[in-house]
């Protein structure tokens, strides 16, 4: 039963609707718009502004039709007599607010200049207006002789250019200027359209004020319109402005004192929307030269420099966002300022700040960075004619790497809980200190170290085979030591010699000649005598023999004298030193 | 002595103190950096500290200094540096057997002879041979070049010289190959299949995770880890022997 009855519950239910909005209901959340008025019989008003005019002066055929622009066929160009030169066109659409409807409606201007005095008509013709035909009604224009009294010229949009020889993508500020006629109120100007080939408007750069400003030397309040345009194509161009009068303000007349003099400002209702032009101004632009573009050139041209950038911290951890923001000043326009391009960085993710601010998100990737990117840009600069470099420089970084632990719980062999494992406390001093970590063995120097007692060695093993050797040869060892004795005591014959001493002369030129003789024999030096000496030497040689053996004996004789009971006269044998020398040679040369 | 060569000792040793001096700088530098928290300023100035003249204490917290800004790659290899210098250093042994369970990385395997080297610093081992040989043989060589009959104990000493000397060498090679050991410094580091920027990655290896380096090409290290071989660059990998 109970089973029935929960297949057949579901019956009864009703199927979900979705929420039905009522159709009066629904016009509650729309924002009521004044509703467009379709005029089904168009009219059209058509006037020269101003009616007479002077042969060569201009004048405009404005013809206003009550219609939107879309809808009507104007011909191009009118109908005139021959005398009418006509000049540049133009045509805009305005609304007004009549009640509680929008009321298009749109201008034809065509200038004309007339070239000679007369009365000129351009007759009526029609215009297809929304598929109907409108008759334009004729119109007439004075043309009076060049030398008639000046007549008041028709009323125009005044146009000046910051800049008229500029580069593609320049942008250039422009002022559309509507001075007060005379003796009326302040017009303002809306609608305002610039035209020309080749240029972008900036609609974000748009300024309206009321100023006095000068105009034909004459200094009248006037209403201001000021934007900026940016040449896109390169060449010489041109560019004229055009809009409608309105009135300053929505209420009533204002007048106000300004340094320039009284200004009075109509107010809403009073002014008659008027469909004004300027003169075209030419400009000259030229091409930038991009092949000579620096690395982060994104087309910004001006004259422009930044703050010092501002990073958000300069301390953070890897992947921590950190923000670098920038800001910009300028002589140009800031608007048209396009932000550095994103590098790309090894160790950062960069992320550009979403228009208009100029900035980035810095998201670092590895600890070992030490500085953000550099962000490359550049400008170029019309006065110059160059290009600046303005790359944002590298901040100084501190990357932290991701957070370890400094503790770990720890359990024993047997899972018992033991103390847990922590880093250590610092050391308090630098402690036991080596020159370098490359271990010793593998140090050039030290493998040369190890040569030293391997040296000591060597020099010990060849002085003891030396002894032996000396040991087995006495005679070498006493003719060492006779030569050794021999150099000494010549060494104090010289100095004999040069002190001019005879006595010690002959002295040590005895002890000479016997050190040099005793190897031979041997025996002690001091117990040789004068035969002794002579038996080394070949006396029966040359002449020179003879006569160095005569020498010995003087010397001998001299040395022996001292054993004599009476003192013996001695001669100045100091003559002999050459004699002597020649002896000693000889012998020293037989050791 | 002449006064130019009193004069010249005296600068060089001037400029010996004015070093250490530094080194203290740079070492009382990393101490204050620490203690106010700022690890990376502490590891530069330990490294710098280092640099100038490795010591045992502040390798060791040179590597505490990069545990904590999170490189446990170089935290680890300060840490051997250290044990390298002193193998008696407490501070480093706790914090090896602190660290290596966190980074999840095993100890290197130590051959005998390099477990045995580990007992003394590598360079007494180097002097205790030298040392010992020259004893030996100056034992042997010195009785007959004096002309004495070799005492008894003079051969003992030759004998123990010449069995010490053994012992030595073969921790001395112990040391030397032991020096080709190292620690990857970089997480996620590749091992490449060849010695080259484009080559296959084989694998990559943990951040302090120890190896041994067979080979030497360019930037690039031929190592061998406990599961597998293969090139690292010379930049993710640091020895032990900071060559």
């Amino acid at each position: 039963m109970v089973l029935l009855w929960l297949l057949l519950e579901p019956a009864g239910l009703r199927a979900q609707v979705s929420f039905q909005i009522a159709p009066g209901m629904a016009g509650q959340f729309q924002v009521p718009q004044p509703p467009v008025e379709v005029i089904q019989a168009a009219t059209a008003a058509v006037s020269f502004d101003p009616p007479v005019v002077r042969a060569g002066e201009t004048a405009f055929y404005r013809v206003t039709i009550a219609a939107a622009e879309s809808a009507i066929q104007w011909p191009d160009p009118i109908d005139a007599p021959p005398e009418l030169k006509l000049g540049a066109a133009a045509h805009g659409q305005s609304a007004q607010v009549f009640g509680t409807q929008y009321r298009p409606a749109t201008t034809f201007l065509q200038e004309i200049r007339a070239t000679a005095a007369g009365h000129y008509t351009i007759s009526n013709f029609t215009v297809s207006v929304n598929r109907q035909q409108l008759l334009i009604p004729a119109a007439s224009l004075d043309v009076t002789d060049t030398n008639a009294a000046p007549l008041p010229a028709a009323r125009r949009l005044h146009l000046e250019l910051s800049a008229t020889n500029i580069f593609v993508g320049q942008p250039v500020r422009v002022r559309v200027l509507l001075p007060a006629a005379e003796g009326k109120t302040v017009d303002g100007v809306r609608d305002v359209q610039f035209n020309g080939a080749g240029f972008m408007t900036d609609k974000t750069a748009m300024r309206m004020s009321i100023t006095s400003v000068e105009v034909n030397d004459q200094i009248r309040p006037g209403f201001i319109f000021e934007s900026a345009v940016t040449p896109m194509a390169a060449g010489p161009l041109s560019l004229s402005a055009q809009g409608f009068t309105a009135p300053p303000f929505s209420v009533g007349p204002i007048s106000i004192t300004s340094a320039g003099g009284p200004i009075t400002l109509g107010g809403a209702g009073q002014v008659t929307p008027v469909f004004l032009v300027s003169d075209a101004v030419a400009l000259n632009v030229r091409p930038v030269p991009l092949e000579k573009s620096p690395a982060g050139f994104t087309g910004t041209i001006g004259k422009f420099y930044y703050d010092p950038p501002r990073l958000s911290t300069n301390r953070m951890r890897v992947g921590e966002p950190v923000s670098l923001k920038v800001v910009f000043h300028g002589d140009g326009e800031l608007t048209r300022l396009v932000p550095p391009a994103t590098p790309r960085a090894r160790d950062w993710q960069i992320i550009a700040d979403p228009p208009p601010a100029i900035g980035f998100t810095l998201i670092p990737q590895s600890d070992e960075t030490t500085h953000t990117p550099a962000i490359p840009f550049s400008y170029f600069d019309p006065e110059t004619a160059k290009f600046v470099d303005l790359t944002i420089p590298p901040q100084r970084v501190t990357v932290v790497g991701e957070s370890l632990p400094l503790q770990l719980a720890a359990a024993d062999d047997e899972l018992k809980t033991a103390a847990p494992l922590k880093l250590s406390s610092l050391a308090p001093a630098p402690g036991k200190a080596v020159t370098s970590l490359k271990p010793l063995q593998l140090r050039g120097w030290f493998i040369g170290l190890q040569l030293l007692p391997v040296l000591g060695f060597l020099a010990l093993w060849r002085w003891d085979r030396r002894r032996r050797f000396l040991e087995a040869h006495p005679d070498l060892v006493r003719r060492l030591q006779a030569r050794r004795a021999l150099r000494r005591v010549k060494r104090r014959w010289q100095q004999a010699v040069v002190a001019r001493d005879a006595a010690s002369f002959v002295r040590h030129a005895a002890d000479a000649m016997r050190i040099a003789v005793s190897p031979h024999l041997p025996a002690d030096p001091q117990a040789l005598v004068c035969a002794d000496v002579l038996a080394q030497l070949d006396e029966a040689g040359s002449d020179r023999n003879r006569r160095l053996a005569q020498t010995v004996r003087m010397i001998f004789a001299v040395t022996d004298a001292r054993f004599a009971v009476t003192p013996q006269a001695q001669a100045d044998l100091l003559v002999l030193r050459a004699e002597v020398a020649d002896v000693l040679q000889q012998l020293e040369e037989k050791l | 002595m002449k006064p130019n060569r009193l004069i010249l000792l005296a600068s060089l040793v001037a400029l010996a103190g004015l070093g250490r001096a530094a080194t203290n700088d740079y070492f009382a530098q990393g101490i204050r950096f620490s203690s106010a928290g700022q690890f990376p300023e502490a590891a530069a100035a330990f490294g710098q500290a280092a640099q100038a003249r490795p010591a045992a204490g502040t390798l060791v917290n040179l590597g505490i200094a990069e545990w904590q800004r999170g490189r446990a790659g170089a935290a680890i290899l300060a840490w051997e540096q250290a044990r390298w210098i002193n193998p008696f250093e407490a501070r480093a042994q706790a914090n090896l057997k602190f660290a290596r369970p966190v980074a999840q990385v095993d100890e290197p395997p130590l051959k005998w002879f390099e477990t045995a080297s580990t007992w003394l610093p590598g360079d007494a081992w180097v002097w205790l041979a030298g040392a010992s040989l020259w004893l030996a043989v100056g034992a042997l060589v010195l009785p007959g070049v004096f002309r004495r009959r070799r005492a008894g104990w003079e051969s003992s000493l030759a004998s123990l010289g010449f069995g010490i000397f053994l012992v030595a060498m073969t921790a001395n090679v112990g040391v030397v190959t032991r020096a080709d050991l190292g620690v990857v410094l970089k997480k996620n580091a590749p091992l490449l299949l060849t010695p080259t920027r484009e080559s296959e990655i084989v694998s990559t290896l943990a951040a302090g995770e120890s190896a041994r380096k067979l080979r030497v090409r360019g930037n690039y290290y031929f190592i061998r880890t406990a599961l597998a071989s293969g090139w690292i660059a010379r930049d993710q990998f640091g020895l032990v022997d900071a060559r």
